[in-house]
Formats: structure tokens, sequence, C-alpha cells
């Protein structure tokens, strides 16, 4: 990897829209690595990401952001610190409408905040955008796992909702960076 | 072994007489599992199902990931994938025309010899791909 590019990782449940997010925002053809769903008790969709995603996004001052995708399902751990070794930053989706999102909430935070080391942003998805009472719960459970994150609500079909996922995670990093120049 | 196998009891059954058949042909097949190719265990020759899990979803990561450099590469579909190391091997194989979509998972230590391997295994996935369809 050069140094003007970094990596940042989409991670979070089966079904949250982490391979869709790739695909809206990669500026070259994604590799995608999904094969035929036989758990559609779990969710009902077609496909689903059994190694990896990963697109690209070039910049305009030449620099890039390789975008890479975990699989969902807990049985595919063992992907994710593969994927996460050297990610700038992780963006963490959510399925609202699921029953089990608090929990996922949870798994996903501890298995990639790295205490709260890492930078972090999490987009809700199929959520009214105006649900700010989910989203305060959501960040009052960050909170009290002292991880200070931003909460969005995004549609991940939407290009411009997965780009402020993105932009808010620069942000994050940046932060990060300026923190650690002080100390 | 996961509550709702995509497979009838019978395709099971069958699928794990093939994997037994590989066994006993084959020097040096320490375990093997037939997974789907979204990871889940569907037969296997393994004791440990915990190991087995692990075994389907590394397996299915593997095919998966294969398959996106094969067609990167432009050389078609991906029907094979070969781990060696010093003490064994690991091989894992589509088994051809299988609905839902199958892979073989097979490893083996340094009693095996890499051409018996393959040719067992090939062998293994094309009477699982006969009985299968056989039964379906």
């Amino acid at each position: 990897m050069t140094s003007n590019e970094f990596k940042i990782l989409f991670t979070g449940p089966m079904g949250a829209g982490k391979t869709t997010a790739i695909t809206q925002l990669s500026d070259q053809v994604c590799v995608s690595t999904d094969v035929v769903n036989t758990d559609l008790e779990q969710c009902n969709k077609e496909m689903t990401t059994a190694g990896l995603d990963y697109g690209y996004i070039s910049l305009p001052d030449g620099s890039g952001v390789r975008l890479y995708g975990t699989p969902g399902q807990e049985r595919f751990q063992f992907m994710w610190p593969i994927l996460a070794n050297n990610a700038a930053g992780v963006i963490l989706l959510l399925n609202g409408e699921h029953p089990d999102m608090e929990a996922h909430l949870d798994l996903y935070t501890n298995a990639f905040s790295n205490n709260g080391e890492t930078p972090l942003v999490i987009g809700i998805g199929r959520i009214s955008s105006d649900d700010f009472a989910r989203i305060d719960r959501v960040t009052e459970k960050l909170a009290a796992k002292h991880l200070f994150v931003p909460v969005i609500s995004v549609d991940v079909r939407e290009c411009e909702d997965v780009l402020l996922l993105v932009e808010t995670l620069l942000c994050q990093i940046e932060a990060n960076e300026m923190e650690l120049m002080q100390v | 072994m996961k509550d709702r196998n995509p497979l009838s009891d019978s395709a099971v059954a069958m699928a794990q007489k093939q994997l037994h058949i590989l066994q006993d042909s084959t020097p040096g097949i320490t375990s093997a599992v037939l997974l789907s190719s979204d990871g889940f265990e569907i037969a296997t020759l393994e004791n440990d199902k915990g190991k087995a899990s692990r075994l389907a979803a590394m397996g299915s990561s593997l095919a998966a990931i294969s398959s996106a450099i094969a067609k990167e590469a432009g050389i078609s579909e991906c029907s094979r994938m070969i781990v060696e190391s010093e003490e064994g091997v690991v091989a894992v194989m589509k088994v051809p025309n299988s609905s839902p979509p199958l892979a073989l998972a097979v490893v083996a230590n340094d009693a095996s010899k890499l051409g018996q391997l393959i040719w067992g295994a090939k062998n293994c996935c094309a009477a699982l791909s006969e009985s299968l369809k056989a039964a379906s």
C-alpha cells in the first residue's frame, strides 16, 4: 500500500448492505465473492458474501481509498481480523429492522473498535430518517461502553448516504491523527 | 450440523457414504467436509462438530475467493483450490451441477500423494453430483 492510499473496512451483520455500499462508491468494478445464500431464515436474500468485497475510490489529489467489506455471518469471523489488518477506520452498518440490532451492535463494536482506538462510524439502515429515538438509544448503548462515535441513519442504495459515512469516517481518522500528534 | 440442512436426510446419508468411500480408498485423508457455498457443513468425516463448522466456513470463503481471482485473471470458473504445506494438503473442490452449489474440502497429511488425492476427491465430487441428482 502506498502512503497516500488507505484502507477502510465495511462490516456489520448479514443483509446490512455492505456489498451494496461498496458497489455504490467504487470507481472500479468491485471484486465480489457472492455465493448462493441458503440461510433464508437469517436473511431472505439470494446471494451473500463468503470471502470479501473490494472496491476503490480515486480521490482528486491522486490518493485513493481502498474499500474492503467483511462477510457478515459470525461463522466467517476468521476473515474479520484478516480484513481489519491495517484498516485506517471501520464503518459498521446495522439493519435497523432486525430484532437483534442491539446485539449486533455489541458483537461488531467488540470485534472492530479496538477499545475505541480504531476510528468508527455507524450507519443504521432501514429506519425512517427522523427516528431519532432509535439513534439516541444506540448512542447511549455506545456511551455505556465508552465509545463516542457518530451514528447516522442511511440508505446504502443512495450513493450520497454512503459518501456521508465515508466522509464522516475520514474526519474521525483525521481527528484521531491530530490527537495522536498532540500527545 | 445445522438443523435446517438444505439437503434431505437420505441425500445427507448418501453424501456421508461417499465421504467414507473417499477416505477408505485414498491414503492420508484425515478430514473431509461437504459444504454449501455459503459455508454450512452438509456432511463430514470430522467427529469434532466445531472443527467441521469452521472447515466448512473457511472452505466456502476460499472457494469464493478462488472464483473471484479466476474471474479477475480471465481463466473462467475456478474448479478447485489446493493449499500445500510440508505436512499436508487441503483441497477444496466444487461439486459439479449441484443445487444449492456445494463444495468438498479435504484435509490430508503427508502420507497422501497430491495426484492421488486430487483424483480421489474429483471422483468423489462426480459421485456426489450423480447421487444428489438422482436423489432430487
